[in-house]
């Protein structure tokens, strides 16, 4: 995979519930911890990490509510609800089943 | 750029999730920007990236406003910024469009304001829908709303039951004294119950009440909110004041409030009615007064109809003067506006009219645009932009430029009844014509209506497009624009089809009023002036004649007056029908009804009347005399010879007055009213009842000089004696068409107007279908076509459709015409002659807006066209 890539559409709210689930961050937050824990591979396109974090506050798998942050600035958390942290959890099993299947068949010998 | 559109968001929206977005971002543009200055990068560079980072602002909001369901909102801003632009772009398309807009939705508009404070403003008094008017009903039953008795009156209000109270009044013309001129004032007297039915208050002072019950002694005066203003400045200190009435001095109780309002008649005092002012009172025979009552709150109108026939049935049994006499019962407000009703709605039906052809054109241009903007559409469609939204985004501009043509409508239409007003002959309209919260809101929906009707299908038409075919044409023939000339031609059609229409009802209406200026009214109008002249009521009988002859003689005598006379009412203004009896004569089952004129010799010399046979009215004679018209010689006696037959008026007198001249039939109802028969009765004969007289004078020069001429004449009998309502007798009968004149101009102008559109219509299609065709005309032209055979290929495409629109157009209006038949006089609303001539009048304008689009088609440079494909 290219560094620095795009992160696909639809994993980008697994990556964000995954990130939310250790404990509640704010937006900026959440892409830098993804950013780190993929080892600068997955950049989240900050124009559509907004986007996803309302869509998921809108389907009721994120809370977020108003915080301060390290450097004592207003900002607004999100953290997983109990919905999002089913949903997390199907949606990894999902993942895993899938990319399994795609290494299995990139795995093939032609 | 970014933020300032952010800013402005928020300005717009004052709703916390915008605010707390705009946080959210400066938020993480400012922990973006500290992390990037970390890693080395100069502070403004680092802003600058974390903006980039962030990614395009308006895209991104949008997406985010999708999320949260307010992406209608900025969907709405972007589109009203797109249109803008656009109309920036076409500023003459604007231009037409927005003006044509302006001028239907301001005609429309300015007839509805005339509606509005004419049948829609509620009576000024509490529960208005209860007043009505009670009116008597002759035995022939040609007149439903003969006026009153006053005894009838009393036995109505004490025998009915369905009325809470019932009151009347009569119009008065006291004359004021006590300043340099005396001043005739228009008043009524009323009876003292009448305020208290109505339920009006007074704004100062008090109105009638228990100590006012007698008319004969009451002193008391009401002034109304315009008089009191006018004549005394509006001082407070008006009530308890005495004013100098001619014959009774009289004191001021109190002033009606400015919204007080009757019958739209001039009203400047009020006084308590006194019986005796009218002779004979007690008999039943006397109509004289307008009865106005409230029904009690559970009674309808049919019920009080029912009610009041009853008694008066058993009224007309008792009393032999109004033996086969009725009474009706009329809700007041629409009495009020029954003469005004039905022109105001055939002239909003006009102004409909119009707005529909200036949508129908409007719609047209929109949709010639939308085919030319073809590729754009389908374009932002291949990008990913939904038809609703690409619909939406079409109707947002259609709204834009109705609801800018509807603001400069308004305009037009104040301006436009200001134009009305000073035309208006006067009591027709109100004084003043409001543009108010229901005229703006009805200008509103007009706007938005036309938005809807212009909108609607150019924007579905525009949008249903095929893709591929339309970017491969390159976008010179969307696949929207295959039906789109059919749409427009049959769009043209109908606006054709409803100028046509138009233009028949006012060309038959232009026809009625030179018809009716065209009657010979029976005498002569040009040099003669009237001028109504009110005497002290101290003169009695015998010195009131006496007063008149000799101020008739001293005006004669002035340097140049011709003649001069006097008759009771003026010249097509008389309206009263008295009962009569011929002597010798078997007495008919039915009154005979006749109008009756009180003349002084000499009238029909001034007027200009042939006096047929006999002779006129004498000064002189022993007892009064009569002089009949020709109508009523025929109708009273057929062949035999009137001179000397004898006619009365009383029930008991048995002798009568004798007949002693015929006179050529003159019109005295009005210009259009047929001529009826009249009695004209030499003043001596009608002294008791015409105490003021209409002079009537023929003279030579202007009309100041000879009415100063008449006026000095008159002070050198008497100084005191007010002179009013001077105007020549050409104005009266002017006035007499007031209204037709103005319902003719007003139809016309709408006319005018819609055949303006309409032509702008048939020059834009045949237009656009030359810039169209014009390869198929080069190619033409290279296989051999001569200019003359282009040219009149088009031509004949103008002519078509002005053919079909004119066909289509004379159907409708021969049913169109219904409604303006009571407008028509001498002309048949079918007239052939009428509609042929509109017809080839239209196809003839047809084909001279078609012209210049063949003229350039036929100058199409075959090599150039061929070129362009």
């Amino acid at each position: 995979m290219h560094p620095n890539a795009d992160v696909l559409q639809g994993t980008l709210d697994l990556l964000i519930l995954k990130a939310a689930s250790l404990d509640a961050m704010h937006g900026w937050g959440l892409s830098q911890r993804i950013r780190q824990i993929s080892k600068g591979v997955l950049e989240v396109n900050q124009g559509s990490l907004y986007p996803a974090l309302h869509r998921l506050v809108k389907r009721g798998l994120l809370e977020a509510s108003w915080g301060t942050s390290e450097n004592n600035r207003r900002a607004r958390f999100y953290k997983v609800t109990a919905a999002g942290r089913k949903q997390l959890a199907n949606e990894t099993a999902t993942w895993r089943l899938f990319s399994g299947a795609v290494d299995a068949v990139l795995a093939t010998q032609s | 750029m970014a933020w300032k559109g952010l800013h402005r968001l928020r300005t717009l929206v004052r709703r916390d999730p915008d605010a707390d977005l705009s946080d959210e971002l400066r938020f993480h543009l400012d922990m973006e920007a500290t992390a990037l200055e970390r890693d080395g990068m100069p502070p403004d560079r680092a802003r600058q990236e974390a903006r980039r980072r962030l990614g395009g602002f308006d895209r991104y909001t949008e997406e985010l406003r999708d999320v949260r369901g307010g992406r209608w909102f900025d969907a709405l801003r972007q589109d009203a910024r797109y249109a803008l632009r656009i109309a920036r772009r076409f500023p003459a398309f604007t231009l037409i469009v927005v003006a044509t807009l302006a001028v239907a939705i301001g005609a429309c508009t300015a007839i509805f304001s005339v509606i509005n404070s004419v049948l829609l403003q509620p009576l000024p008094f509490p529960q208005p829908e209860q007043i009505v008017t009670l009116t008597a009903q002759n035995p022939d039953r040609s007149n439903p709303r003969f006026s009153v008795s006053y005894a009838d009156y009393l036995d109505w209000r004490r025998s009915t039951q369905s009325f809470s109270d019932i009151a009347v009044f009569v119009g008065t013309a006291p004359t004021l004294l006590g300043s340099d001129e005396p001043e005739r004032l228009a008043g009524i007297a009323v009876s003292p119950n009448f305020f208290d039915m109505l339920g009006a208050r007074a704004a100062k002072g008090r109105l009638f009440g228990a100590e006012d019950a007698n008319g004969e002694t009451s002193e008391s005066v009401v002034l109304t909110d315009g008089f009191w203003r006018r004549r005394f400045a509006g001082d407070p200190n008006i009530v308890g004041q005495r004013l100098p009435f001619n014959g009774r001095a009289r004191v001021v109780i109190g002033v009606l409030p400015a919204s007080f309002a009757l019958d739209g008649r001039p009203l400047d005092v009020v006084t308590v009615f006194a019986p005796s002012s009218i002779a004979n009172v007690d008999s039943h025979g006397q109509h004289m007064l307008i009865a106005l009552g409230r029904l009690k709150s559970s009674v309808t109108l049919a019920q009080a109809q029912q009610d009041l026939q009853a008694v008066a049935a058993r009224l007309a049994d008792t009393y032999p003067d109004i033996r086969g006499w009725s009474a009706n019962v009329f809700r007041f407000s629409d009495e009020l506006t029954r003469t005004v009703k039905n022109p105001l709605l055939v002239l909003m039906a006009a102004a409909g009219l119009v707005l529909l052809i200036g949508c129908i054109n409007v719609a047209n241009l929109l949709i010639t645009r939308s085919a030319a903007r073809g590729r754009e559409v389908a374009l932002r469609q291949a990008l990913g932009a939904s038809r609703w939204r690409l619909v939406s985004q079409l109707l947002v501009e259609s709204t834009l430029l109705a609801l800018v043509g509807g603001m400069l409508g308004v305009a037009v239409a104040s301006l436009g009844t200001r134009l009305l007003l000073r035309l208006a002959p006067a009591g027709q309209l109100p004084t003043s014509i409001p543009i108010d919260a229901r005229v703006l809101a009805f200008a509103l929906a007009a706007s938005l209506a036309t938005a809807l009707i212009v909108g609607i299908a150019p924007a579905l038409r525009g949008t249903r497009t095929w893709l591929s075919q339309t970017l491969r044409d390159g976008g010179r023939t969307s696949a929207g624009s295959v039906n789109a000339p059919r749409l427009r031609r049959t769009l043209v059609v109908a606006e054709m089809s409803l100028a046509l229409v138009l233009l028949i009802c006012s060309t038959l209406v232009i026809q009625s009023l030179r018809r009716m200026l065209d009657i010979d009214p029976g005498f002569q109008a040009s040099q003669v002036f009237t001028m109504r002249v009110a005497p002290s009521p101290q003169f009695t009988d015998t010195t009131l004649i006496a007063f008149y002859r000799q101020a008739l003689e001293h005006i004669a005598a002035r340097p140049g007056i011709q003649s001069v006379a006097a008759a009771n009412s003026p010249p097509l203004r008389s309206s009263i029908k008295t009962p009569i009896r011929l002597i010798g004569r078997p007495a008919s089952t039915e009154a005979i009804l006749s109008s009756a004129i009180a003349i002084t010799p000499g009238y029909f010399r001034t007027m200009n009347m042939r006096l047929l046979r006999g002779r006129d009215v004498a000064w002189n004679s022993p007892a009064p005399t009569l002089v009949v018209s020709q109508t009523a010689a025929k109708q009273f006696w057929g062949t035999d010879d009137p001179i000397g037959k004898h006619i009365a008026f009383g029930r008991r007198d048995t002798v009568g007055l004798e007949v002693v001249g015929i006179v050529a039939d003159a019109r005295t109802q009005g210009l259009i009213a047929d001529p009826v028969p009249v009695i004209y009765m030499s003043y001596a004969g009608a002294v008791q009842i015409a105490r003021s007289m209409v002079f009537v004078i023929r003279g030579n020069g202007d009309m100041s000089s000879i009415v100063a001429a008449a006026k000095a004449g008159l002070r050198e009998v008497d100084r005191n004696t007010p002179v009013f309502n001077v105007q020549s007798v050409e104005a009266i009968v002017n006035a007499s068409v007031a209204q037709p004149r103005l319902n003719t101009f007003l139809l016309g102008v709408f006319a005018a107007i819609a055949l303006l559109l309409a032509s702008l219509g048939i020059y834009g299609v045949v237009s656009y279908s030359v810039a169209q065709r014009t390869q198929e005309i080069g190619v033409r032209m290279a296989l051999g076509a001569r200019s003359a055979d282009v040219f009149g290929l088009i031509l004949r495409e103008g002519a078509a459709l002005a053919l079909i629109g004119a066909m289509v157009g004379i159907a409708a209006a021969s049913m169109a015409t219904r409604l303006i038949q009571s407008w028509l006089f001498g002309i048949d609303r079918g007239d052939l002659m009428t509609f042929v001539l509109t017809s080839v009048g239209l196809i003839v304008v047809s084909l001279a807006a078609s012209y210049v689009p063949a003229r350039r088609a036929a100058s199409v440079d075959p090599l150039l066209a061929m070129r362009g494909e």
